[in-house]
């Protein structure tokens, strides 16, 4: 079942064209990750869905709602943490959660969301007075008062150290593991491909891959890398071999470039008929992040 | 209603943590009042037409102490809630932006209240204040005032761009406000260049108005006062109405 329906999505600001028709679906129970650079319209896209901002085309349902008729009732149903929100200067933690938990029909108790994300020290504390890791987390913890079966989470992670970002990355499973749908932004293609059953990778407004990781991957069609020592002239050796598609050599280090996994076979053995002495072999197979930055195409342009 | 109370309490309880407005609200004004108080005593005197300079003064403080609310704490709280996107926060839950809006001015009018109580009542230990007027009067004068100067506070949260810009705008139209409307200094020792240009400050015609009645007058005698405050509120609030932006 789809919680999530998106139909042709657009949102104008002025001259520029922030969404552009985009569509997607999200089922329930999984988490769903959008990526994008800075101004790709991630952002506007989850304001627009959550009707935040008014959309200038297009559909969106959650959990049979659309967003900008029944708000009310959509809002007793889903959680949200915004990108950069602060808090009231000198509020303390217990009086911004019970200030919450009065906004809901059906909350969910604070306390037990305080115990369970180990905040529940600081109860008493000024918001302000917290770690960044421990205001997400007061974020997230907000946004659960409302026992949601949606959770909209914006750049979650942006800005954490990496300690306070894995407790995120297990919070966040943790959802998953109640049920609860997740729909995220982020910058991190680690926490991308540790989190999200499926991801769509957004640029200028426009979606240009949307599967789970490995399908994205491979829609990608980027060259698996064998990278090894050598101080023999492999060269023309590589270029024997079919599967391969380009060799580079840099300060004693040989790269062979190849998608079909069969050429690994292939070159060891060929090495070995042949004597050639190597070290530190190396698979380097295309991760997310190549993908991300080849569809994305910053590096890309900049290197011609 | 329940969650409206629940959200002006804490409110409430964030402005007992600020010093500015706890400064400005409660402790200037009593302040104020012992310092003219004890140079001026309470006795009747020809300068304030046979009335007490404490019991001539104090309506124009009960005014000072809206300004602070109205024009200081409500505007710089609203630009930094949105600064902060908290109204955004608010907005993707079930209450009504108007409800915050709303428990805002609550809070800021049981703030205002509260100073007004303390001044009264040290004026009352200290000067033996004397009130001369009719007390139903009294309040719907204060609630006007109240209104009038609560809605330029929204307008200038409306108008102001963030919360530094709140400020330097706040800032700009109180002080001159807390001198030149009558509210802390009577307006007949001033020149007739200061005077007229009190004519263009909109608490002026407040202090006027609380100030008569306090002093026996009825209402009926200021409609000037009346209708130029009721203008005021009513175009301030239509303005802010139209150009509030909640982020």
């Amino acid at each position: 079942m789809n919680v999530i329906e998106v139909v042709d999505l657009k949102k104008q600001y002025k001259s520029v064209l922030a969404v552009d028709n985009i569509s997607f679906t999200v089922e329930e129970g999984c988490i769903f990750g959008m990526l994008g650079p800075n101004g790709a319209g991630k952002s506007t896209t989850i304001e627009c869905i959550i009707g935040l901002k008014k959309r200038n085309g297009g559909s969106v349902n959650i959990l049979g709602l659309d967003p900008s008729v029944d708000y009310e009732r959509l809002y007793n149903q889903i959680g949200v943490q915004l990108q950069e929100t602060s808090y009231q200067d000198k509020i303390k933690v217990y009086e911004l959660c019970d200030l919450f938990m009065t906004m809901y029909k059906t909350p969910t108790d604070y306390v037990k969301l305080l115990k369970r994300f180990g905040l529940a020290d600081k109860v008493k504390s000024y918001v302000s007075e917290l770690s960044g890791g421990q205001r997400q987390k007061i974020a997230i913890i907000l946004a659960l008062i409302s026992n949601p079966k949606v959770i909209f989470l914006d750049e979650l992670t942006t800005g954490l150290d990496p300690g306070a970002r894995h407790d995120m990355w297990q919070c966040v499973k943790e959802l998953q593991q109640e049920g609860r749908t997740v729909f995220m932004t982020t910058h991190y293609m680690e926490e991308a491909e540790y989190l999200c059953d499926k991801i769509c990778i957004i640029h200028e407004g426009k979606i240009i891959a949307m599967d789970d990781v490995d399908g994205v991957i491979e829609s990608a069609d980027i060259d698996t890398e064998l990278i090894f020592e050598t101080n023999d002239d492999v060269e023309s050796l590589l270029g024997k071999i079919d599967n391969v598609n380009r060799v580079e050599k840099c300060n004693g280090s040989v790269s062979a470039y190849f998608k079909d996994e069969e050429a690994i076979g292939d070159i060891i053995l060929s090495f070995k008929q042949n004597n050639v002495k190597y070290k530190k072999l190396n698979i380097i197979r295309p991760n997310l992040e190549d993908v991300y930055l080849k569809l994305t195409g910053k590096e890309w342009k900049e290197a011609e | 209603m329940r969650r409206f109370s629940k959200v002006v309490t804490v409110e409430l309880k964030l402005i007992s943590r600020d010093f500015l407005t706890l400064f400005f609200a409660l402790a200037f004004p009593v302040m104020i009042l012992l310092l003219f108080g004890t140079m001026y005593g309470n006795e009747p005197s020809e300068f304030n037409d046979g009335f007490g300079a404490v019991d001539a003064s104090v309506p124009g403080y009960i005014c000072m102490i809206i300004a602070v609310t109205g024009i200081m704490t409500l505007p710089l709280t609203l630009a930094q809630y949105r600064d902060r996107k908290i109204l955004k926060r608010f907005m993707i839950t079930p209450v009504k932006p108007m409800e915050i809006l709303l428990s805002q001015l609550a809070a800021n009018t049981i703030t205002t209240f509260a100073g007004m109580i303390l001044l009264l009542i040290c004026a009352k230990i200290v000067f033996n204040l004397h009130f001369f007027g009719n007390v139903l009067q009294a309040i719907a004068a204060f609630i006007l005032i109240l209104l009038s100067i609560f809605s330029i506070g929204l307008f200038i949260a409306s108008v102001s761009k963030n919360a530094k810009a709140a400020t330097a705008i706040a800032y700009i139209i109180y002080f001159p406000m807390l001198f030149l409307s009558g509210a802390t200094m009577p307006l007949q020792m001033m020149p007739e260049s200061l005077i007229s240009i009190s004519k263009i400050i909109p608490l002026t015609y407040g202090v006027e108005l609380m100030k008569g009645i306090w002093l026996g007058s009825s209402i009926a005698d200021y409609t000037t006062q009346v209708l130029v405050l009721g203008g005021i509120l009513l175009l301030f609030a239509t303005l802010s109405v139209k150009l509030f932006k909640w982020e």
